[in-house]
């Protein structure tokens, strides 16, 4: 192989002796002088409409600046990365924690304090906290467009038929938690007016997009919008979506003056987005060699409030819920359902590590019914060179899993002795 | 409320500060003497990225009252490199890349520190102790614990070095 100057060789990072030193610049690190501190109030009730905000009492503080609900959106108040259903300051709240007002004041104490004296009168609805109601017909629609957001579909053969004639048939329902990403660092921005333009720097893995849906929330042409990714202290996913974005963005030009917000550890967790919970009906099928022929299988992500990467998510379930593995006929239905929980989106895996759970669960299962090891299932069905997936796609160039899976079985031998003794 | 008279020496500097009692040593150290290096994950002593060496113990910054750091010895992650030469705990998770997203390092490095500075042949096992109050969400804290082993040699073989 040639002497190549970086392929081939461990390089160190471009900003790890900064990190290392203590001197990388994250959000909270940035030192702007004049900067107005901004908060959230956030609903405590799940689902209502909002009938009345009243802020009579917090103007009256000395140091609140300015408080802005919905009615203060200059462009179009929705935003997301696939679809535009989040409003930035929402006049119907589908979450416990949906921002309903932003205060900006002098400094966070006073901002804190603020938080506490705006009255908010809701008409309460029914709240939804699981997809089973949200699929009923007369369920409470969440959004306008009903509370599925989405359905995915893989077709492949005549999987019923062979379900019904097949030597071994397992069929189980799984059940995924939801997680939150709980990157160490929690989501925070600045932002301040620079020529004109509206400079908004932020701990985000999605600078474009922010930049999107920020001229779009605020009415602003993408030429008066710059969004500069800050050091970012982890994102798994979660920081693809919008977080502080708008707030700052919002304040910043209808005030003039540089602006923070930097989420504490709660509202991290409270407002931004989670991994979907799944609810996944599997059923395999296959012959006494143990070969795989048929695979049926209904998900059920639960996006929460809003759509967020909801719909990609299931699809990516639908594409990956075969697993590794070669099956001829399929039937797969995926459904991206409104709640009014917690908002679920991207994080690590996409929809795929929920599926593995259940595909791999499975595996086992046969592997149990048939009387052969689970490794041994596996190696029968997996992917190789000439393979077609469950999507149709033929595999004509290298397949790594087959040699994959040896690897990690000879590393399980290695550091669980005694594995390798009985049925495998 | 009245504010309090804190003496105490920063990474071998001696600091005096009027400050409100109720700021925690995280807020002085950062807001005040703009440390920025030592991090807030949590605010409630979970996460560890607000680690500070205090009289050669490793604490929670964040749950540190800043009087209570009167009369006492402070070390941040500002304080680690000696002379512009960074330490062998720097320059090892640098090599061993164990820095990803770097939010977790400072605390890490820490951490790290007052193990190697009480015990310079640390069993593995030790050194994930040694770590368990801080979290990395990113590492799977493998290479942190390689980098730990690498600095450790390091100082073992440097020490046999100068004994020879």
């Amino acid at each position: 192989m040639p002497d190549y100057s970086t392929i081939g060789k461990s390089i160190q990072r471009i900003d790890g002796i900064d990190k290392v030193l203590g001197k990388s610049q994250y959000i909270a690190d940035i030192d702007l002088p004049g900067t107005l501190c901004l908060k959230v109030l956030r609903s405590d009730v799940a689902h209502a409409l909002v009938k009345k905000i009243d802020v009579s009492e917090v103007e009256r503080i000395p140091g609140v600046v300015r408080i802005f609900t919905h009615v203060d959106i200059p462009g179009i108040n929705g935003y997301g990365i696939i679809v535009k259903d989040q409003p930035a300051l929402t006049d119907k709240v589908r979450f416990k924690g949906d921002a309903i007002a932003l205060v900006a004041a002098e400094n966070e104490e006073i901002a804190k304090r603020a938080l506490k004296l705006i009255k908010v009168d809701f008409e309460k609805l029914p709240p939804i906290y699981d997809v089973w109601t949200a699929l009923k017909e007369d369920a409470p629609a969440i959004h306008s467009r009903g509370n599925i957001l989405t359905v995915s579909k893989i077709k492949k053969g005549d999987a019923e038929a062979v379900l019904n004639q097949a030597e071994v048939v397992v069929s189980r329902s799984y059940t995924t938690q939801r997680v939150e990403h709980c990157y160490i660092e929690t989501e925070g921005g600045v932002a301040y007016i620079e020529n004109g333009i509206l400079v908004i720097k932020v701990s985000t893995q999605n600078p474009h997009y922010d930049r999107r849906d920020v001229a779009r929330v605020l009415g602003l042409p993408m030429n008066k919008v710059r969004v500069i990714q800050a050091t970012t202290g982890g994102g798994f996913g979660g920081k693809l979506d919008i977080s502080v974005q708008c707030f700052l963005g919002l304040a910043a030009i209808k005030l003039g003056r540089p602006v923070r917000m930097v989420y504490d550890r709660q509202e991290s967790f409270v407002a931004t987005g989670k991994r979907h919970p799944f609810f996944i009906d599997y059923t395999t099928a296959a012959n006494k060699e143990g070969k795989l022929l048929a695979v049926k299988v209904k998900i059920v992500g639960d996006t929460g409030a809003y759509a967020s990467y909801g719909p990609a998510t299931l699809v990516r379930a639908a594409v990956h819920a075969t697993g590794p593995y070669e099956v001829l006929n399929v039937d797969i239905d995926a459904l991206c359902v409104y709640t009014n929980n917690p908002i679920s989106g991207a994080m690590r895996g996409f929809g795929t590590p929920q599926m593995a759970f259940a595909c791999e669960s499975q595996m086992d299962l046969l592997a149990e019914a048939l009387g052969i090891s689970p490794v041994e299932m596996r190696r029968r069905n997996i992917l190789q060179q000439g393979s077609i997936t469950a999507t149709g796609q033929k595999m004509n160039k290298s397949v790594g899993i087959g040699k994959t899976l040896e690897a990690a079985w000879e590393k399980a031998l290695q550091v669980m002795p005694g594995l390798g003794d009985e049925r495998r | 409320m009245a504010e309090f008279h804190l003496e105490m020496k920063v990474n071998g500097k001696p600091i005096v500060l009027d400050v409100d009692p109720g700021l925690r040593l995280l807020d002085v150290l950062r807001d005040i003497l703009h440390l920025t290096g030592t991090k807030e994950g949590c605010g409630e002593g979970e996460c560890g990225a607000c680690s500070v060496i205090l009289n050669g113990k490793l604490v929670d910054s964040c749950l540190v009252l800043a009087p209570q750091a009167n009369g006492q010895e402070v070390i941040t992650i500002e304080g680690i490199a000696q002379n512009g030469e960074l330490d062998s705990l720097q320059k090892a998770f640098l090599e061993a890349g164990a820095v990803q997203c770097g939010y977790c390092t400072p605390g890490m490095i820490l951490a790290a520190k007052v193990l190697l500075d009480h015990n310079s042949t640390p069993s593995r096992l030790e050194i994930s102790k040694s770590i368990s109050g801080n979290i990395c969400r990113c590492t799977g804290y493998t290479k942190i614990i390689q980098a730990v082993e690498i600095a450790a040699s390091r100082i073992a073989t440097k020490e046999g070095a100068d004994h020879a």
